[in-house]
């Protein structure tokens, strides 16, 4: 939209979104506005720091009830504004820049914790909750929610939705896609809708499953039903450091394809260890460090514990002990925080990419293989971290120190880095991405990632939103 | 400017989310402007142009601050993110940009007159949210005015020191060798500044006296300063056990700040209608808001609940060891 602030348009269209949700949750202040123009996303953030002009929101809602949401969608409708739904802002991707202009649609007034059924172990709440509010609201009832990501501080349980999140513990409790049971969504031409209450049915496909991972392109989500989880009795941890990442990936593929249930299992491979894992836990040694961690009942615990740790030693590796492990536990939100994190001036990305056990290590060096040839400037780490019955996640990063200091040639440089990585782990198998979405760094390979399946994705963004207000330019779909 | 001394913050901050559950303004305004984030991303446009300290919508939004600290408290790098702001707001007042009202309470935070009253060894300060000093008959009072912190935290630094050199002045003159403050805030300032005299909460003098036993169950509402800036202060809580109250947690967890603009001394002056929605989030996080005891730690927190928040019950610690007492 991009309308001038001083311009009689732009007053009528601000009076009709007062009106929607009221005065003090219409923003238009520089100060919000340049708040809602860089989310985690490395491009805008790189932009703003060598002094580029941010592209900031026209305005900025709070909806505080479902029917405002689509009061505000009816609006934007009828103008043919671009609105921007934003959680906590804390995504990787850029999902929530808003590109065009227009409304941002910020979610965190809707903070609600609407219902805790202690009978079947669920949690009603409306999206714009933060994700660590609402896991103090669930501890307190006695349950978690067993989604603890690192973003947990900063993201809203909408955010999750959106992007498929997954949290530390998505071996044994899931991810997103697992956890919720049940929606509500407000269509982009503001029909309030609710999907199926339960997750399991042969009632035609699953409405919930379209709108997870949508990442606001679809409508915006209002409430949410989710599962919650008693607090285990054991939670218990164990570290290993294998002679290499190979040794270690066969142990760590064993343990679940033995259908044993971890609840985390994470595998850093050499340099990652070397430079990460010395930095954050002090462990100064060569090979690739593995943690798992099994939590229940005590009894239970112990036996898995003791199954998974010979299934390692199978492979001959050092035995950290538990101690090593419960330190990885302790200060696994460490790694997030500054001057941990890798920051500015660094360009880094993070080329999450999910396979199977068979093509997984076929992933990691096609994309290692592809960055450390073609970029000697950049660094290649990685470490495995959501592990399923057939496979895992790889969390690859690439890290320049010095890229170049203007920022058209850093942008360039650091798309053809992703572009060449992730062509080549889409080759063997992988698939972009497991939990951090699409957003508009990585919606060009969509086409390519669905072949002509897209089409279908296509048809039905057209279907539900006719005036292509939602979230436009992002997942691979058409721009304004 | 003041803000180069905290390229650190700035640098670590302006990307950052991980505390942004705890920006206790961003958690009743949902702006991201009222989080470190967004503080840091106003302040980093300064640092790259000093034009931009003269942009009225980031002077706004830099007053409006609650300074809690929480985040700072949480970070573990500890990045000092309120030092940020205050070294923000100097370079406002250097710059003569203070906002009116910025300017008018700082006028009338300079008219200080400090009196001593009655006898005692021990000198207690009575700041001008503490409504008495009835825990403190065996003290001299020391009354007059904000002793300087509350012309700090707006930027106003030679003031403040000057405001502060004539309550200096007024301790010497008592001859007591103790001061005792209920305030957080006058803690803050005192500690380490009044040469031979030992600067006490509150909550410490109190602990070495004969305590009542009470048997109620109490929410501690933490202050920010004791918390947040002086290491987590046990005293507040331990004093309140001796009393006998069963301490219940109060909201979901014990990091977020519920002292309602403690951080910026005098925030509902300077803030109303935002120390409003700060004291709703009291209400809403309450068990029982009709039925709960709250113990504030901090004489300005039980001061905006009460006038924010009159549904709520909210005393001060003295109040507290009163009440245990049965006065």
């Amino acid at each position: 939209m991009q309308a001038s602030r001083e311009s009689y348009s732009y007053e009528m269209i601000r009076s009709e979104l007062t009106w929607a949700v009221g005065e003090d949750y219409v923003h238009t202040d520089e100060s919000d506005k340049l708040g809602h123009s860089i989310d985690y996303y490395w491009v805008p953030e790189l932009w703003h720091d060598r002094g580029g002009k941010p592209t900031p929101p026209d305005f900025i809602v709070h909806p505080g009830t479902s029917k405002e949401v689509s009061e505000v969608l009816k609006i934007a409708n009828n103008y043919n504004i671009p609105v921007t739904p934003w959680g906590g802002g804390s995504g990787s991707q850029g999902g929530a820049l808003p590109m065009y202009g227009g409304i941002i649609m910020d979610m965190k007034r809707m903070n609600k914790v609407l219902e805790i059924d202690t009978v079947s172990l669920t949690a009603t709440a409306e999206v714009g909750i933060n994700a660590q509010h609402l896991e103090w609201a669930i501890e307190k009832a006695g349950y978690s929610t067993m989604h603890l990501p690192a973003s947990i501080g900063c993201a809203t349980l909408g955010g999750f939705i959106a992007h498929r999140g997954t949290g530390v513990l998505s071996t044994k409790y899931g991810k997103m896609e697992d956890i919720i049971m049940s929606l509500e969504v407000v269509t982009p031409t503001g029909e309030i809708i609710n999907t199926l209450p339960v997750p399991r049915h042969a009632s035609g496909p699953d409405l919930t499953q379209m709108f997870l991972g949508s990442e606001g392109t679809l409508g915006v989500i209002t409430k949410a039903t989710l599962k919650i989880h008693p607090i285990p009795e054991e939670r218990k941890f164990h570290a290993f450091l294998f002679k290499n990442m190979h040794e270690a990936m066969t142990a760590g593929s064993k343990i679940m394809t033995s259908r044993l249930r971890p609840c985390v299992i994470r595998l850093y491979d050499e340099p990652e260890t070397a430079k990460l894992i010395k930095k954050v836990l002090g462990i100064d040694k060569q090979g690739a460090y593995l943690v798992f961690g099994f939590d229940g009942p005590k009894d239970m615990v112990e036996l898995e514990m003791k199954q998974a740790a010979a299934i390692c030693m199978e492979q001959g590796p050092e035995d950290l002990g538990f101690e090593m492990g419960q330190s990885w536990w302790d200060n696994r939100y460490k790694f997030f925080y500054p001057p941990y994190m890798f920051q500015l001036p660094q360009a880094f990305g993070t080329l999450d990419t999910v396979a199977t056990f068979s093509n997984i290590e076929k992933v990691y060096w096609a994309m290692k293989n592809t960055v450390q040839d073609n970029f000697p400037e950049a660094t290649f780490i990685g470490h495995f971290s959501h592990w399923y019955e057939w496979g895992c996640m790889l969390y690859a990063r690439f890290i320049i120190d010095e890229p170049p200091e203007d920022p058209r040639e850093a942008i360039a440089l650091y798309n053809k880095i992703w572009d060449m990585a992730i062509r080549a782990a889409i080759k063997e198998g992988g698939v972009i991405n497991e939990h951090h979405g699409v957003g508009l760094k990585l919606g060009r390979i969509m086409k390519d990632l669905y072949g002509p399946a897209f089409k279908v994705l296509q048809d039905m963004k057209k279907t539900l939103d006719p005036n292509n207000i939602m979230n436009p330019g992002k997942m691979g779909f058409k721009g304004v | 400017m003041n803000i180069d001394k905290h390229l650190d913050a700035i640098n670590a901050c302006r990307f950052c989310f991980m505390c942004r559950h705890l920006a206790t303004l961003g958690n009743v305004t949902f702006k991201e402007a009222d989080t470190p984030r967004g503080h840091a991303l106003i302040l980093d446009k300064v640092r790259m142009d000093k034009e931009n300290l003269k942009n009225p919508d980031y002077i706004k939004t830099i007053y409006e601050a609650p300074l809690s600290a929480a985040c700072r408290f949480h970070c573990v790098s500890h990045y000092d993110e309120a030092g940020l702001l205050l070294a923000a707001r100097k370079d406002i007042v250097e710059a003569g940009l203070a906002p009116e009202k910025v300017k008018e309470l700082a006028e009338e935070l300079k008219q200080v007159d400090f009196k001593l009253e009655g006898a005692g060894d021990a000198l207690y300060y009575r700041d001008p949210y503490s409504e008495n000093a009835d825990a403190f008959k065996d003290c001299r009072i020391i009354t007059g005015g904000d002793i300087g912190k509350a012309l700090d935290i707006l930027g106003f630094v030679d003031d403040s020191k000057a405001v502060f050199a004539k309550f200096k002045a007024a301790v010497e003159a008592s001859g007591c060798s103790e001061i005792i403050t209920s305030c957080p805030a006058s803690y803050d300032m005192m500690k380490g500044k009044l040469d031979g005299v030992k600067v006490m909460h509150s909550s410490e003098y109190l602990l070495g006296k004969e305590l009542p036993k009470s048997s109620g169950k109490a929410y501690c509402l933490d202050s920010d300063f004791l918390k947040n800036y002086n290491d987590n202060m046990s005293a507040p809580r331990e004093l309140l056990e001796k009393c006998g109250y069963e301490l219940v947690p109060f909201g979901t967890n014990s990091e977020e700040s519920y002292a309602v603009g403690e951080g910026a001394v005098i925030y509902d002056k300077l803030n109303p209608e935002l120390a409003r929605k700060l004291c709703g989030r009291i209400v809403e996080l309450a068990d029982n808001p009709e039925s709960d005891l709250l113990i504030a730690a901090s004489p300005y927190t039980r001061f905006a609940l009460n006038k924010f928040a009159p549904e709520l019950t909210v005393v001060s610690l003295e109040d507290a060891v009163l009440k245990a007492r049965g006065n």
